[in-house]
């Protein structure tokens, strides 16, 4: 499979994924699930197809974790419609792994098979992986708490219940993903733990979702502050992803800048 | 202000009386050295601070303080501390010497030490308070705060006592000196002799995989063979035996390997606590977050 080959299953997913959306909104079940899930199968045939022409995970460049995180946006959303049967969500997943499949096929990125010893690990795939999908649900829950602070009055309980509960998986995903890496680290480098840019903001933006968490149930009445809240730690969980690669005091210091040539 | 039950208000302001008693601290005696905190010193520290927290655990049903900071309205605003002064880190260049005064060396700065102390203690108090009112629904929440203090203390308190070293061995000759990131030359105690250094490139001549051949020979007569490289590292006596490096000059002639040693005796404490931290997330998303409502 060769990255030329992407605008043809993306497109065609993100076709699948559109028609889901739509018959959410006409609530006819069944081919919600049959467009979404199809949509999911052929943009994973992709992923896999570029895993084995590369001969290695497709995990290595930002090109590649957008990859992963446009497939686990509608993941994600069909998670959140079978359990809150949200008809707008499938239209927000859609949407935005849309904007992230156009990033892709403007700045496709480097994909060369080469894959730096460092990196070839057991604990690569997962610890990636775990991460993106954890941005997966985090960015819905920003979402959320993006809509929910525009309506403000009108916000429903179950509209609160449902950023928790996208906090609290995303959260649990975010600390798997650390916790890899730390893992990782000690049989790579022999340190769990270094305080890298990268690994600094990756603390910072857990110990913000934990602040959401302990405000939540501390002040349940107070869910706008941590609507806010949210928001900040949406923010850094973007400069631990891409944006340490523009901040002064990570230049030339992060040992998690790979795609670097 | 002060009157029960306390709000949040109480709980920022500890936290700046913290930030304050760190700042005197830091003119008082300077950046932290946390080099003086090798063993026994971290064996002290640590009975003294599990001493302080089961006291704060004792009276807290009669000092109204303590008993405070074992909920969430405690938690706020520590962890608000804590993830302000993480960011700020973040923000300003880490560096070893020199920098912006303070700020430059967080890690040795003490209100930053000081609220991830204060949040380790809290942290403590709750997994104790939930703890003795066992209740099987009480574990997750139980490894989820007890695992960070496990994980954070042993990482904190153990840092000293790691010794990290470089050795550099050419082919046929065991080398058993080491040099540490300052240039002292150690003797850790075991030998490393090279019989073949091996390195495939890819097409545009960046590693593929480097590997040594090696027998590390020790102290008490132990002559263990193996071949480390990258992510694979190879355990002798306690030491750790990492592929660091070779000389990039002459890629795949290159006449030696460099090793990389790491001896961390807390290292066992760090895994209980991560895997600990690794259960409890997964409670967190199984068992702790709120029902989904379906109108």
């Amino acid at each position: 499979m060769s990255w030329d080959s992407f605008v043809w299953f993306a497109l065609t997913a993100v076709l699948l994924w559109a028609a889901g959306a739509f018959f959410a909104w006409k609530e006819r079940k069944p081919l919600v699930y049959a467009c979404t899930l199809t949509g999911i199968a052929l943009f994973f045939a992709f992923i896999l197809g570029m895993w084995i022409s590369l001969e290695r995970p497709p995990l290595r460049t930002m090109g590649e974790t957008r990859l992963w995180y446009s497939f686990f946006l509608p993941v994600a959303g069909i998670i959140v419609y079978s359990r809150w049967r949200y008809k707008w969500i499938l239209s927000f997943s859609t949407l935005l792994s849309f904007v992230f499949i156009c990033v892709n096929l403007l700045k496709p990125g480097i994909h060369s098979k080469s894959l730096m010893p460092a990196l070839q690990s057991p604990w690569f795939a997962p610890h990636v992986i775990v991460y993106m999908f954890s941005y997966a649900l985090l960015g819905a829950a920003t979402v959320m708490a993006v809509y929910m602070l525009i309506r403000k009055g009108k916000t429903t309980e179950k509209e609160i219940n449902l950023t928790d509960n996208l906090v609290y998986v995303g959260l649990a995903f975010l600390t798997f993903g650390m916790l890899f890496g730390a893992l990782w680290a000690k049989e790579a480098w022999g340190t769990y733990w270094a305080w890298d840019p990268k690994e600094t903001w990756a603390a910072a933006t857990w110990l913000c979702y934990l602040v959401y968490m302990h405000l939540r149930k501390a002040k349940p009445g107070e869910w706008q502050t941590a609507c806010v809240i949210l928001l900040v730690s949406f923010v850094c969980l973007q400069i631990c992803w891409w944006g340490i690669n523009y901040l002064p005091s990570a230049q030339g210091l992060s040992i998690h800048t790979y795609n670097v040539k | 202000m002060w009157v029960k039950p306390w709000k949040m208000k109480e709980g920022f302001l500890i936290g700046g009386g913290l930030l304050f008693a760190g700042m005197l601290l830091q003119v008082a005696t300077g950046p932290i050295r946390w080099e003086l905190f090798a063993w026994p010193v971290n064996l002290i520290v640590l009975i003294l601070l599990l001493a302080a927290v089961g006291v704060m655990f004792a009276l807290g049903r009669k000092v109204y303080a303590f008993e405070w900071m074992m909920h969430e309205g405690a938690a706020v605003p520590c962890l608000v501390y804590a993830a302000a002064l993480t960011i700020l880190m973040g923000l300003l260049p880490q560096v070893r010497v020199g920098g912006m005064p303070w700020l430059s060396q967080m890690l040795r700065f003490w209100p930053f030490v000081l609220i991830w102390t204060w949040m380790m203690v809290i942290s403590a108090l709750a997994a104790l308070n939930h703890l003795l009112r066992w209740k099987v629904k009480e574990i997750p929440f139980i490894l989820n705060h007890l695992g960070v203090v496990v994980a954070i203390v042993s990482a904190t308190l153990g840092s000293a006592d790691t010794q990290s070293l470089q050795l550099t061995a050419f082919t046929g000759e065991p080398e058993w000196r080491a040099v540490d990131d300052a240039g002292t030359v150690h003797e850790p105690g075991l030998a490393i002799e090279l019989h073949k250094f091996t390195l495939e490139e890819y097409p545009d001549h960046t590693p593929k995989r480097f590997a040594s051949d090696i027998t590390v020979y020790t102290e008490d007569g132990k002559a263990v063979q193996g071949t480390v490289e990258v992510n694979k590292p190879l355990k002798v006596n306690g030491w750790k035996v990492y592929q660091y490096g070779y000389d990039v000059k002459y890629g795949t002639e290159s006449p030696y390997s460099v090793f990389q040693l790491v001896h961390d005796p807390w290292i066992l404490w760090v895994y209980i606590g991560i895997f600990m931290m690794i259960a409890g997330a997964l409670c967190l998303m199984l068992f702790m977050a709120p029902k989904p409502m379906r109108s």
